[in-house]
C-alpha cells in the first residue's frame, strides 16, 4: 500500500530511492532532522500547542500553503499554475517517502498538537484510516471543493473514510508482479511462478506487510479486504519457508527497480505506476496482476489537524480535481485516476493515455484486485510484527 | 597542566574546568541523558496504544531475553562480519601504511590524498556503486565465472562476502590513517640502531617497527570494528534476506514495528557486546600509548 511514484526519467533515479531507504534506515538521524524544526517551532510558540485548534489557527499561515508529497508524484508546472490561478503561494516538498517512517517521525508532534511543517500530506489509505482514528486530521469543508463532483462515486465512500470527511483520493494503483521476460523465458501468471526453482535467489518481495502479503493471501483464498491475523500468519509462513530455502533475494522498498532492470532480480513485486519507468530502462520487463489477484491502494490528500492553512489545502484539492489539471498530473505519474470520465481530458493531454492499461486498467484486471480493509489497531500491529520477523528484523 | 605551573604566570585552578565545560555540557545533554532514556525505554512496557506507545518503566528484563532469543542470528552475524572485515582491513592497511610512511617519498601526499579521496563521495553512494560492480550480469562475475573461481550460477552480490567486502571498503581509511600516523612517528634513529646492532630487516621490523606501531593498529581496529558491527547500510544493499545485521533489526524495530523497548534493548545488547570485545582486545594489546 505504499506507492513510490516514479515515472519520469530522472538523472537522480538512484539518489531517489537511496534517499528513501536512507530515511528508513538512517533512522534517528534523519528522523531527527525531520522532527527538529517542528520541535523548535513548538517550543517558541505556545499558541500552537493547544488543541483542538480554532478556524483562525488553522488559517494562521496567511497565503503560504505547505504541501508534503511523495517524490516524483507531481507534474511540471502544476503548482505554478495553481499559484497563478489562486492567491496562494505554495511551498512544495517531496519529503513523504514512506508511510511508516513519516508516521514515526511526526506522531509525537501531531499528538502534542504542534506544527509538522505541512498543511497537506498524501498518505496511503491504510495510514489515513489510522490518522483518522487517532483524531489527527482536520475535517474537510466540501463547500470549498466544488470539483469533488468529479470524483469517482465509489471512492467518495472508501472504507478508510466513509463520506470523505477527512480525506480525498489523489491517485490509485496496484501491487502486482513484474518480470524480465527474456530471463524467465516464459510468461509469469501466478504466485506459484515466484517459487519456481529456476528463479532461486532471483526474486524480490516488498518489506511492507500489506504490499507483500496481499497477493499471497489472495492466492491462498483469503481476502485482504477482511484480513485476519491467521491469514496473514499463513501467508507469512509461506514467505518464510521460501526465504529459508534461498528463493528470495531481497525484501525491498522502493529500491527493487534497480535490481530488476539490471538483471539481479528477474521476478519482483512492484507498484503499477513504476512500470513505465521500468520498461524504459529495460524493454523486456512485463507487468502482471497475478491470477490469484493483486492489491489496490489509494493515496489520499489529507489536512493534519495542526495545519496553518486549511483553506489553501482545500483550494489545492479543488485545483487537483479539475479534470484538465488532473489529466496533466496523470500524464506525469501514470497511476490510475480517481476522477470519473477522464477519457476526454486525458486525450487532450496525451492520446495514448486512455489506452494505457496502467492508467486505464481493463475490467478483467479490476475484477481481480482488492483493497485492504480497515484493520483493528491490535491486529495491524501484530501483522506488521509477524512479517517483520520474516523479513529479518 | 603541571608543566605550565612553574613557568611564570600561574593558571587559575578553574581554567581547565572552564575549558572542558562546553564539551561536558554537550556530552551530558546529548550523550548521558539519551543513554539514560534509552536504558529506561529498554526496561519499559507499552501501556498505551500500539501506534502511539506510552511507555511505562517496569524493570522489564524480559525485553532483553526476547531480543537475545529472537535475533540470535543477527547478533552473531554482526560480530562475525565486523570481525572478519577488521582482520582483512588490518592485512590490507598495514602494508599500505608502511609504504606510505617509509617508501613513498615525494609521492606520499598524493598517495595519502588517494586514500582519503573516496570519502569525498557519500557513504551511501559508494556502497551502491558496489552493487553495479558486483551485479550478477556484471564484468566481475563474468570474469570470475570464466576462470571458474565462481560456479556457473554463482554470484557475488547478496552474499555475506559482498557485505564483508563493503565493510572493508567503507572503513579502510580509518584503519590506514592511524597505522600510518603511528609508523610515521617512529624515530628513524631507532631503526638505524637496530641495523647497527646487526639486526636483519625482518627482525628489525618484528622487534622495533611492529611493537611501536601497535597503538595505531589498536586505534584503527576500534575505529573500524565498532561502527562496522552496528552498520546496516552494507547489509541492506550488498546483502540478501539472510545477511541482516543487528543494525537492520534496530532500525526496523524503531521505525516499522515501533516496538521501542525491544529496539532499545537490542541497542544495549549491541553496546554491551562491543564493550566486552573492546575491553578484551585493548587488554591484550595494551592502551598506554594509544595514538
Amino acid at each position: 500500500m505504499t506507492p513510490r511514484p516514479t515515472n519520469r526519467p530522472t538523472p537522480f533515479a538512484q539518489a531517489r530511492w537511496s534517499r528513501r531507504r536512507f530515511l528508513g534506515g538512517g533512522a534517528m538521524l534523519t528522523g531527527g532532522l525531520v522532527l527538529g524544526p517542528t520541535v523548535l517551532a513548538g517550543c517558541g510558540d505556545d499558541s500552537e500547542s493547544s488543541s483542538p485548534k480554532s478556524d483562525a489557527d488553522k488559517n494562521s499561515g496567511g497565503t503560504k500553503l505547505r504541501v508534503s508529497n511523495w517524490p516524483l508524484y507531481m507534474a511540471e508546472g502544476f503548482n505554478e499554475k495553481f499559484e497563478e490561478d489562486t492567491d496562494f503561494t505554495i511551498e512544495y516538498k517531496e519529503n513523504f517517502q514512506d508511510n511508516e517512517t513519516w508516521f514515526a517521525a511526526n506522531k509525537d508532534a501531531l499528538q502534542a498538537g504542534q506544527d509538522i511543517g505541512a498543511d497537506l500530506v498524501v498518505p496511503t489509505n491504510f495510514m489515513t484510516a489510522r490518522l483518522i482514528s487517532l483524531g489527527w486530521l482536520s475535517e474537510l469543508d466540501h463547500d470549498n471543493i466544488p470539483n469533488i463532483s468529479n470524483l469517482r462515486p465509489d471512492l467518495l465512500d472508501g472504507a478508510w473514510d466513509p463520506g470523505a470527511v477527512y480525506s480525498l483520493p489523489y491517485f490509485s494503483g496496484f501491487v502486482g508482479l513484474a518480470y524480465n521476460k527474456k530471463e524467465t523465458g516464459r510468461e509469469i501468471t501466478s504466485i506459484d511462478d515466484l517459487w519456481d526453482p529456476k528463479f532461486k535467489g532471483k526474486v524480490s518481495m516488498f518489506s511492507d506487510m500489506q504490499d507483500a502479503l496481499g497477493m499471497i493471501m489472495m492466492s491462498e483464498g483469503n481476502s485482504p479486504a477482511n484480513a485476519s491475523v491467521d491469514a496473514v500468519q499463513q501467508a507469512a509462513n509461506l514467505v518464510d519457508e521460501k526465504n529459508q530455502g534461498g528463493q528470495i533475494r531481497r525484501f525491498t522498498g522502493n529500491d527493487y527497480q534497480d535490481d530488476l532492470t539490471s538483471g539481479n532480480v528477474i521476478v519482483a513485486q512492484v507498484y503499477s505506476g513504476d512500470v513505465a519507468q521500468l520498461q524504459e530502462d529495460n524493454p523486456d520487463i512485463e507487468f502482471v496482476v497475478p491470477e490469484g489477484g493483486g492489491t489496490q491502494f489509494v493515496d489520499t490528500m489529507v489536512v493534519p489537524s495542526t495545519t496553518q492553512n486549511q483553506k489553501g489545502a482545500e483550494a489545492w484539492m479543488n485545483f487537483v480535481y479539475d479534470k484538465d489539471n488532473y489529466a496533466m498530473l496523470t500524464d506525469f505519474v501514470q497511476y490510475i485516476p480517481v476522477l470519473a470520465d477522464m477519457d476526454e481530458a486525458l486525450d487532450k493531454v496525451n492520446p495514448d493515455l486512455a489506452t494505457n492499461p496502467l492508467v486505464n486498467p481493463p475490467q478483467e484486471v479490476l475484477d481481480r484486485v482488492e483493497a485492504w480493509g480497515p484493520l483493528p489497531e491490535e491486529d495491524e500491529a501484530e501483522m506488521v510484527s509477524i512479517y517483520a520477523k520474516v523479513t529479518g528484523g | 597542566m603541571a608543566g605550565t605551573a612553574g613557568s611564570g604566570r600561574r593558571t587559575a585552578k578553574w581554567v581547565p574546568y572552564a575549558m572542558i565545560a562546553p564539551t561536558l555540557a554537550f556530552l551530558l545533554v546529548f550523550f548521558v541523558v539519551p543513554i539514560f532514556t534509552l536504558f529506561k525505554t529498554s526496561l519499559s512496557v507499552n501501556s498505551g496504544s500500539l501506534f502511539v506507545p506510552e511507555l511505562k518503566f517496569d524493570w522489564e528484563w524480559a525485553n532483553y531475553a526476547a531480543a537475545f532469543d529472537e535475533y540470535r542470528d543477527q547478533i552473531f552475524r554482526s560480530f562475525w562480519y565486523a570481525l572478519a572485515a577488521t582482520v582483512i582491513m588490518i592485512a590490507m592497511a598495514y602494508p599500505l601504511a608502511y609504504v606510505l610512511a617509509f617508501k613513498a617519498g615525494r609521492w606520499k601526499n598524493l598517495m595519502l590524498g588517494m586514500v582519503i579521496l573516496p570519502f569525498f563521495v557519500t557513504f551511501l553512494v559508494r556502497t551502491i556503486a558496489w552493487k553495479t560492480i558486483l551485479a550478477d550480469d556484471g564484468v566481475v562475475v563474468d570474469v570470475l565465472g570464466a576462470i571458474h573461481l565462481l560456479p556457473a550460477d554463482g554470484r557475488l552480490l547478496s552474499t555475506p562476502w559482498a557485505v564483508i567486502g563493503g565493510l572493508v571498503y567503507n572503513f579502510l581509511p580509518f584503519m590506514v590513517l592511524p597505522i600510518y600516523v603511528s609508523l610515521e612517528k617512529i624515530d628513524p634513529r631507532l631503526i638505524e640502531a637496530s641495523k647497527d646492532l646487526y639486526s636483519s630487516a625482518g627482525r628489525g621490523f618484528r622487534k622495533v617497527i611492529l611493537p611501536l606501531s601497535m597503538p595505531g593498529v589498536l586505534a584503527g581496529s576500534l575505529l573500524c570494528f565498532i561502527p562496522a558491527s552496528g552498520d546496516f547500510i552494507n547489509a541492506e544493499y550488498l546483502g540478501s534476506t539472510r545477511t541482516t545485521m543487528l543494525g537492520t533489526v534496530i532500525q526496523k524495530q524503531f521505525l516499522v514495528v515501533k516496538d521501542y523497548p525491544t529496539a532499545a534493548a537490542m541497542s544495549f545488547v549491541l553496546m554491551a557486546i562491543i564493550l566486552v570485545m573492546v575491553i578484551a582486545y585493548t587488554r591484550a594489546l595494551g592502551t598506554e600509548d594509544l595514538v
